[in-house]
């Protein structure tokens, strides 16, 4: 009896840790966590966030600061305290966006803005940082006709993209710090070969090595598909493109060689033999048969 | 005794031979009756066919995980029925076993009818029928489909062949004897007799094809029944996915063709008062026989399930539990307790091998290999090995429609007119064999 509740209470505690241990495992990946608010912390930013805080969030975790979060298990983390605060925007960012066990995905259900507004709504809590959020965001010009150019270096497998806008002055201009995604067509989904660091340069421009091993069709072909990552800002901008810098394959269809799964024409040779020796064996003995029985009435005997 | 009374003695009694079976043929009012009723049940369900052909494969139970549902478990039963012709003709007749003489026809009757409508069940169960021909157009050397339609045709015809020919003495008979005969008869009792005068030389020449035809067969005979069983084990499915399932069809075949061939022997032994030609003897025999083939299934029922059943893989553990001990136990407990375990049992006893408790287990049999059938072919099929999700309830489970029901008493009442019409036109009981067995002399005239 004794033993059995030290299990228990073992085993309690086992479970216990492990749900606070996955609540702190919560892994988001090192170009997400990079993503920077791009909304200023004003003040009427802070206000708009805190609107949509109230009426999405507060259910759970309670007012900022107050500690007056849902008794649930695990309790909701209060998101006004500075251990909540350590983390980046674009950790937070990333955990409103996918949710995990009991907190929700805010997919769908908020569009970016508001995400970044609920964010610059808890940043107004933070006492460390608050001055470096407000300080740096890559601030493009307001431009039209937003387009990616893209340039090809087959000899060195270099991808070279260009992101630009029309400003209203008529001068297109090169747009900094967007992130880019660059996708390779596979049978099964599309590959992404951007790496870590897809954000556009001063002139806009992105240089993404293509991998020399990836494999192709017979000529080497690939479908390319670049687009920006987050289509909240421009749209939905992309350039499609057929490379042929990929290494050349030679597959192989298995629906080329004799096989039991092929077609009637590609049967195994046995199994065609024992069925067409088969069915004349038997059936020309039938017919030999067939033809004695017509002889008997040759043997008779005429009254 | 001198030699002119034994040779008056002999010609009555092939008289009275050539009378004793000829004599239902010509003037059986009971027999016209059982034909009608027949010919009416078959009408009825021909509706119900024909509601499937206009509304297609919807107004069966069968949906998008079972598609093999009552039609083919049906499929196996008269396929496996219809083996009993080269049990008893061929094997036994190769083997100059004497008893079988004036049962091999009723067998080889028996084997006719059911091939003739185990391939007409299959048709049956398409959707659309006329796509039958595709099978031999396009259909691949790979798959047991090709095979199945292939060996079930030449099973009907050697089967065919091998109920004629050993006729064709008797069919002789017949064109002198059977004066009220229709026009018809009388010309395919002419045609099929071949011009048969029982001469030294044609008697040689007809058994050397007989004997040809029975070598021939056996090879078919077994190739059928184990081509049926490919169409299961050359698919990975729990229950199907059995290196022993040729032979154990084969073996379960056999039962089911001697249970049918005794209630045969039975009904014709009393309506066509047969009781000096089908005795107590054969049913003895036939009694031994079963419990042989019954004993062989069983060997094979128990390497069927206790092996996989010792192992209890994954896959197969829902299958057998389902059988063993689930919503399929009673059918499957039962097929296996009343078609085998308890006939091998009771026809130990020599009091159960009458005609009559005979017959009796026989039906038994019958039944329960039909119930066999279906537990061999439905629990497997709601079992996939991707598990069945977002589908509506009536999905996972399967019941034959009234349609699919309708439909296979058509197929019953199609065998069953088969063979009464054979038994009909045809002498159930082979005169000239039994004259010749027996030592009667007899001339056939032209």
């Amino acid at each position: 009896m004794k033993n059995l509740s030290t299990i228990l209470a073992t085993l309690v505690l086992v479970f216990a840790f492990m749900n606070s241990a996955s609540a702190e495992d919560w892994k988001v990946s090192a170009t997400a966590k990079k993503k920077l608010n791009p909304y200023e912390l004003s003040k009427k930013n802070i206000s708009s966030g805190k609107k949509v805080y109230q009426t999405n969030c507060k259910s759970c975790h309670g007012d900022p600061t107050k500690a007056n979060m849902l008794p649930l298990v695990p309790a909701p983390t209060d998101l006004g305290s500075q251990n909540f605060l350590v983390q980046s925007d674009g950790e937070i960012y990333h955990k409103i966006k996918t949710g995990k066990g009991a907190m929700p995905t805010f997919e769908n259900t908020l569009n970016d803005e508001s995400k970044w507004m609920v964010i610059a709504y808890l940043r107004s809590f933070d006492k460390n940082k608050k001055k470096a959020v407000v300080a740096k965001a890559v601030v493009n010009p307001e431009v039209i006709d937003v387009k990616i150019e893209l340039n090809v270096d087959a000899d060195n497998k270099k991808l070279r993209a260009q992101l630009t806008g029309l400003k209203k002055d008529g001068k297109r201009v090169g747009l900094e710090g967007i992130e880019m995604s660059f996708l390779v067509k596979r049978t099964f989904g599309q590959l992404d070969i951007s790496g870590e660091e897809a954000y556009t340069n001063a002139n806009g421009e992105l240089l993404i090595q293509f991998p020399t091993d990836l494999p192709g069709d017979r000529e080497g072909q690939v479908d390319l598909l670049v687009k920006l990552t987050d289509e909240d800002n421009y749209g939905p901008v992309e350039e499609k493109r057929v490379l042929s810098i990929a290494v050349p394959t030679n597959p192989k269809n298995p629906l080329d060689e004799r096989a039991m799964w092929g077609t009637r024409a590609n049967a195994p040779i046995w199994i065609i033999a024992s069925y067409v020796l088969g069915v004349i064996g038997i059936w020309s003995v039938i017919f030999l048969v067939l033809f004695q029985v017509f002889q008997l009435s040759k043997m008779r005997v005429k009254s | 005794m001198n030699d002119n009374t034994k040779s008056k003695e002999t010609i009555l009694s092939f008289e009275k031979l050539k009378q004793d079976i000829l004599r239902p043929m010509q003037n059986h009012k009971g027999l016209e009756l059982w034909i009608v009723f027949l010919v009416t049940v078959i009408a009825v369900c021909t509706w119900a066919y024909y509601v499937q052909l206009r509304d297609g494969l919807g107004v069966t139970g069968m949906r998008d995980y079972v598609s093999w549902g009552l039609y083919i478990a049906n499929f196996v039963f008269f396929v496996a029925v219809s083996l009993v012709g080269m049990l008893i003709s061929s094997i036994l007749g190769l083997l100059k076993v004497d008893w079988i003489t004036p049962i091999s026809r009723i067998a080889e009757i028996i084997a006719v009818a059911f091939v003739a409508v185990a391939g007409l069940v299959i048709i049956l169960d398409m959707g659309r029928p006329d796509r039958v021909v595709n099978v031999l157009i396009h259909g691949r050397f790979q798959s047991p489909i090709l095979w199945d339609v292939t060996v079930i045709t030449t099973y009907l015809v050697i089967s065919t062949l091998l109920l004629i020919l050993p006729m064709i003495p008797d069919l002789a008979i017949c064109k002198k004897e059977m004066k009220n005969a229709s026009p018809i008869l009388k010309k395919v009792y002419n045609i099929l007799s071949f011009g048969y005068t029982n001469t030294p030389e044609q008697h040689k020449h007809l058994h050397k094809m007989i004997r040809t035809l029975m070598v021939l067969i056996v090879p078919v005979g077994l190739a059928i029944h184990t081509v049926t069983s490919w169409l299961f084990a050359a698919t990975l499915r729990n229950g199907w996915d059995t290196t022993i399932f040729g032979p154990y069809f084969v073996a379960g075949a056999f039962v089911a063709g001697s249970a049918a061939l005794v209630v045969a022997m039975y009904f014709f032994r009393v309506n066509y008062k047969l009781q000096d030609y089908i005795t107590d003897l054969h049913f003895d025999k036939m009694g031994k026989l079963m419990v042989a083939v019954c004993l062989v299934y069983l060997y094979f029922n128990v390497n069927e399930f206790l092996v996989p059943g010792y192992k209890m893989k994954s896959g197969d553990s829902v299958h057998l539990k389902e059988l063993f001990f689930g919503s399929w136990a009673i059918m499957f407990w039962s097929s296996q307790l009343f078609g085998n375990i308890l006939p091998i049992i009771l026809m130990v006893n020599k009091r159960f091998r009458k005609p009559m408790p005979i017959m009796i287990i026989s039906l038994f049999v019958i039944a329960s290999a039909w119930f066999k059938r279906y537990v061999i072919v439905i629990p497997t099929m709601l079992h996939p090995h991707l598990p069945v999700q977002n589908v509506p309830d009536h999905f996972k489970h399967y019941f034959p429609s009234s349609i699919e029901i309708s439909v296979t008493v058509l197929s019953f009442a199609l065998a069953l007119l088969i063979i009464t019409v054979l038994a009909k036109i045809f002498p159930v009981v082979p005169i000239c064999e039994i004259a010749d067995q027996k030592g009667i002399d007899y001339k056939i005239e032209e």
